[in-house]
């Protein structure tokens, strides 16, 4: 079994690895890191505007954000996909790329689970920090960016890389309307191999591992490294005799 | 330690006239009259759920009152304004909380230095050397690069004040500051509050330290059930209280 997998990949890496670019889209692993790339870096600051509207005392910023987070949430993004995919062309005529499609599907649809997870992580904070910003003058946007949000969102790591994971694996969704990625060049190599689906979706399981393990490893230092520095014990920062502050960390 | 009563009379800088507050139907702070004046010291007290905090958040607008006003030289801090103004206005107004409020994600320098930089817009290095001897006026130099979860409550209460201070705030605003304290940390916070009051500093402290009030107010209020019940120079408060409910609030003190 083991010789197969090592026969598939030798046979077809260029097709998972970039689909089939450059005599056609680009596709495979490359595009799949791309669209999981693009994803989070745009679902995460829509999160943060998401959360700030939820949390708006303007009703008209906070209604229509918490309806599309109550759809969003309620309906399977399978659903979402195919609507966008079929709809979007009907309504505007438009000729949308399939990748595209999959791309703002994406980004709505993890924006929406991500807002909750920075919402809660404000709430979360307490009243005490925003009445000192307040108190010493601050904006309520100025006081989001440089108080609430620096601490909310560290405290959040562990649920926000849960919902960066889970958007990589949900690229695997784009199969459904032909996005070139990874999935997409496994069931191809499947199609042409006919007798060995198990060996070529357990390469596709491996590589997906792979990446989001990875994106779970370089969370965990960053987040140690931050816990780190708060508590002063990196470089020079604190004299050695101070209290040791708690450190509550997965990894320490 | 105090500018004389006649220097009081004078120049009058925090003026609250017919303040009233409910949370619904429940009235927190009645038609509350009272005045502070440049330069002087005042020390709230009165029994726990009295509206002391409530008092003292409405002044820099933490809590918004129901009708009334609350001038700061003049300005109504609860007129209809745009938010710069608000938060222009509040920077003039140090406050500090009972639990501290330090920023966790900050170092203690950072801490004191960042409101200037970010509300007032002063350079960092200016900002920074004057947090610097804010924090060697109230004794923690040698902590500037530490973070807060590492120093004790005293410690970081008095961070806190060099916080507030840092605006260069005419008036402070002290919000039962030892009350979340250890016992032996209350006199490191007490001693750099006397040592504002002695700069001439204008304060108003909720506290329940009737030593420090004893020694460093000008002027008591005593507050119950949301109304300024007395008003009176220590001295006077602690010997001959007027009102009954201040006389039996004494007494329980004194068990």
């Amino acid at each position: 079994m083991i010789n197969d997998v090592i026969a598939i990949i030798q046979d077809y890496w260029l097709l998972l690895l970039i689909g089939q670019y450059p005599n056609g889209p680009l596709g495979g692993l490359a595009n799949t890191l791309i669209l999981s790339a693009l994803s989070i870096a745009l679902a995460f600051p829509v999160s943060i505007l998401l959360a700030l509207a939820r949390l708006s005392k303007w009703r008209l910023l906070r209604w229509p954000v918490t309806g599309l987070v109550y759809v969003t949430r309620g309906v399977p993004l399978l659903m979402l996909i195919l609507w966008s995919y079929f709809l979007v062309p009907l309504w505007t005529g438009a000729d949308v790329p399939s990748f595209v499609t999959m791309l703002t599907t994406l980004v709505v649809y993890q924006g929406a689970f991500l807002s909750e997870v920075v919402r809660a992580g404000i709430v979360a904070l307490g009243s005490g920090q925003m009445d000192a910003a307040r108190a010493l003058g601050h904006s309520s946007l100025g006081a989001m960016r440089f108080i609430i949000l620096p601490q909310a969102l560290y405290n959040m790591i562990p649920s926000i890389i849960s919902t960066f994971v889970s958007t990589i694996k949900d690229t695997t969704l784009g199969y459904v309307i032909n996005v070139p990625d990874l999935t997409f060049a496994a069931s191809q190599v499947n199609n042409q191999l006919l007798t060995q689906p198990f060996q070529v979706f357990f390469i596709l399981a491996v590589v997906y591992y792979a990446i989001c393990w990875s994106l779970t490893h370089v969370a965990n230092i960053v987040e140690r490294r931050i816990t780190r520095r708060r508590a002063g014990l990196s470089g020079d920062a604190a004299p050695v005799e101070l209290v040791p502050a708690k450190i509550i960390s997965e990894q320490l | 330690m105090s500018t004389s009563a006649a220097q009081i009379q004078q120049v009058q800088t925090i003026r609250l006239s017919d303040v009233c507050k409910s949370y619904g139907d429940y009235p927190v702070l009645k038609n509350i009259e009272a005045e502070v004046a440049r330069g002087e010291v005042v020390v709230i007290c009165g029994p726990s759920g009295s509206g002391k905090s409530t008092l003292i958040r409405t002044i820099n607008r933490l809590e918004e009152i129901n009708s009334g006003s609350i001038t700061l030289d003049g300005q109504n801090i609860h007129a209809a304004m745009r938010t710069r103004e608000l938060n222009l206005l509040r920077s003039r107004i140090g406050f500090v909380f009972q639990n501290f409020n330090l920023f966790p994600h900050l170092s203690v320098v950072e801490n004191v230095s960042m409101s200037p930089i970010r509300v007032k817009g002063v350079a960092a290095a200016v900002a920074h050397d004057k947090a610097l001897k804010l924090l060697d006026r109230v004794g923690l130099a040698d902590k500037a690069r530490a973070y807060p979860g590492q120093l004790s409550g005293g410690q970081q209460q008095r961070v806190a004040i060099a916080r507030a201070l840092a605006m260069e705030p005419p008036v402070m605003l002290f919000d039962e500051p030892t009350s979340a304290l250890d016992p032996e940390m209350v006199g490191e916070v007490l001693a750099v509050m006397k040592s504002l009051a002695s700069e001439g500093m204008t304060m108003i402290c909720v506290t329940h330290e009737m030593g420090f009030a004893r020694d460093v107010a000008d002027r008591i209020w005593f507050i119950d059930a949301g109304q300024i019940l007395e008003t009176a120079p220590p001295e006077e408060f602690f010997k001959t209280p007027r009102h009954p409910r201040a006389q039996r609030f004494l007494a329980d003190l004194r068990h």
